[in-house]
């Protein structure tokens, strides 16, 4: 019977051990305990003979995810499991996180992080640079280093000054002005875009990557994650038919709304703000070579500055209408298509949303044409009549003039 | 009343057509940098827009007073009647432009033609034409600036009011008012910037200004230089009286 209970206590002690590595991968018998490593490393002044700080702050590594679920510094630090001797003469092997979060480093493994510097010849970003060491809390954590509150910060550790990327820290901090951020920072708004939500996280590759989030191959997509109805749009108009079928030269997202300074269009300073969006447009609608090789009108800002919209807008009026008053925004169709705005038939509609009543008549005549010669045969020979006219007139001012002088100025020598 | 009919509209157009063409012309020289800060203020096209209506309506009110002058006054009647241009003012451009130009006298004291210029002495030119009341100048001004004004007055108001336009008209022709309003608004300006300031005020005769406009009156030296014609009848109408 004594036999049985010792045995049953036994094999609960086994049992219960078979379940301890799951939480320590080492058996605390054979290892130093926590404490024992805090002998040490509790001492703020503990340094390397390089001066690297060797402190371990106990408190938050206790608070923190690792800590609370009751890890202990050899289940990281697995090189320190089998030495016996302490202090532990060499340094570390670098902590493997992979060993758990393998999913993640698998990705982090494709990203542009792990790529060394070559500039350094080190330090390709580790899993520490971003989520800490000892410290580290859940990504929900509001106190995470990349929770998103705080993500930016955290990127911008790097990226404002020691990191040099292409175009340079002052493209990064465009993010700070940017409506995302703004949202982010004075709104709280967690789901607003922070660097994560276009360039993903463990993942994060060079825009030139064709698998990156950000490239223009992806990039719709990525905005489309929180901007859904937008990227529906987009892709039912001609530039997102276009845009599927992988044509280089079509406008993405961010052709028209820029990168990290994507500002409200209502903002003054944005690309397309109402008496703006037309130099966004003719960037590629007053392109001839562009025109030609596609087969799109061109002059559409030039002829569309000539009207009265356009020069009003010029002039800095933002209730006449511009390129998106009358093609749509996202969702922009050529005007054979049916459901256009711009569709002969869908015209009084259009052009009544600013113009009360506006019925067939709207249609009868072409607006921003690059010649009236063959759209307007009326127009064009009342603009050739006036143009010969005024000439023909001015001349015959100024001969007239120039005899009258020239008759004053030999009277006047005769009298002298 | 008639003169002071006359001594407000004079006043009354400076005032209307500079701020007509200020608040105007911009728009169609709509390229050029330096009007840009002009407008800088974000709602100084609106307040554009409101000073070219309130100097639209005021030379339409002009128009309005000028014509019911024209029509119910003697005086007025008159006036238009001297203003209708006749084969006089035609002959007068001609002979004043070869006169002023003096090619004919100087051929003729070169040899040139003599039996031709005995023959016509007409072609020599010798003397410069004599005006009425109005010369052909001030006649073409007059009825360039009434062509003028029911043009813009016409286009401008279908612009102004663009749905009633578009109701009545396809939109092909309302592109032909605003076509016409631009046009029309920059031979005016050329006409007014050449024409009007070379006669009216550059020429040394009457430089700075011929001072007609704003008191309707003319001096009698002026008169009997520049409108001889106009004067010799005041005196034979003088003498008629006073017989």
């Amino acid at each position: 019977m004594k036999k049985t209970i010792v045995f049953r206590a036994a094999a609960l002690l086994a049992a219960s051990l078979m379940f301890i590595p799951l939480f320590s991968l080492s058996s605390p018998f054979l290892n130093q305990s926590d404490e024992d490593c805090m002998v040490c490393h509790e001492d703020q002044e503990l340094k390397t003979d390089d001066g690297k700080s060797l402190y371990v702050d106990s408190e938050k590594f206790a608070t923190s995810i690792h800590g609370a679920a009751g890890f202990s510094c050899v289940d990281c630090h697995s090189d320190l499991r089998e030495v016996e001797e302490f202090p532990h003469p060499t340094k570390l092997k670098a902590v493997s996180c992979g060993e758990c979060h393998d999913d993640a480093v698998k990705e982090y493994q494709t990203s542009i992080h792990i790529q060394a510097n070559p500039e350094e010849d080190c330090c390709a970003v580790t899993c520490a640079d971003c989520h800490g060491k000892h410290d580290i809390n859940s990504t929900t954590d509001i106190s995470s280093r990349v929770y998103p509150l705080n993500l930016p910060q955290t990127c911008e550790s790097c990226h404002l000054e020691r990191v040099k990327t292409k175009r340079g820290g002052e493209f990064i901090k465009q993010y700070e002005i940017s409506v995302h951020f703004k949202a982010l920072e004075k709104a709280g708004l967690t789901v607003s875009a922070n660097c994560s939500h276009c360039h993903g996280a463990h993942d994060i590759k060079s825009v030139n990557d064709a698998s990156s989030r950000v490239s223009k191959k992806n990039i719709i997509r990525t905005c489309g994650q929180c901007h859904v109805g937008i990227e529906r749009d987009y892709l039912e108009g001609v530039h997102g038919k276009d845009y599927v079928k992988g044509i280089k030269d079509i406008p993405v997202c961010t052709d028209c709304h820029r990168e990290h300074d994507i500002i409200s269009p209502q903002d003054l300073s944005s690309p397309v703000y109402a008496t703006k969006v037309g130099d966004v447009c003719s960037r590629c609608h007053d392109d001839e070579t562009l025109a030609r090789q596609y087969g799109f009108l061109t002059e559409r800002l030039k002829t569309y500055s000539g009207s009265f919209h356009g020069t009003a807008s010029k002039f800095g009026e933002t209730r006449v209408a511009n390129c998106a008053s009358c093609h749509g925004i996202h969702d922009i169709r050529p005007s054979v298509d049916p459901k256009s705005s711009i569709n002969p038939k869908n015209l009084p509609q259009t052009c009544g949303k600013c113009h009360p009543g506006a019925g067939e008549n709207f249609a009868r005549g072409k607006i921003h044409v690059v010649s009236e010669k063959t759209s307007n045969k009326w127009a064009y020979f009342v603009k050739m009549f006036y143009i010969i006219m005024i000439a023909a007139i001015i001349t015959v001012f100024l001969v007239f003039i120039a005899a009258d002088l020239f008759h004053r100025l030999r009277h006047n020598r005769a009298k002298s | 009343m008639s003169t002071k009919g006359k001594k407000i509209s004079g006043p009354k157009t400076i005032m209307e057509n500079p701020s007509l063409m200020l608040t105007g012309l911009p728009l169609i020289f709509y390229e050029l940098k330096f009007l840009k800060p002009i407008f800088s203020l974000e709602k100084s096209f609106y307040v554009r827009g409101i000073l070219h209506r309130i100097a639209a309506v005021g030379l339409i009110l002009n128009v309005i007073w000028h014509a019911y002058y024209t029509i119910f006054t003697k005086r007025g009647r008159n006036n238009f009647k001297e203003l209708l241009p006749k084969l006089k003012d035609f002959k007068d451009a001609f002979k004043l432009f070869w006169h002023n130009l003096g090619l004919m006298r100087f051929l003729n004291r070169k040899g040139f033609l003599k039996k031709f210029f005995i023959a016509h002495p007409y072609w020599l030119f010798e003397r410069a034409p004599e005006f009425g009341r109005y010369n052909f100048i001030e006649k073409f001004e007059y009825w360039a600036v009434v062509w003028g004004s029911v043009v813009m007055i016409i286009s401008g108001f279908f612009m102004w009011n663009v749905e009633l336009s578009l109701s009545l008209f396809p939109l092909w022709v309302h592109n032909i008012f605003v076509i016409v309003h631009g046009y029309e608004a920059l031979l005016a300006f050329l006409a007014v910037i050449i024409w009007h300031m070379y006669n009216v005020h550059l020429n040394p005769e009457v430089f700075p200004m011929s001072k007609v406009w704003l008191n309707g009156k003319i001096t009698g030296k002026e008169l009997r230089t520049l409108h001889p014609l106009e004067y010799q009848k005041i005196l034979e109408e003088r003498k008629e009286r006073a017989k």
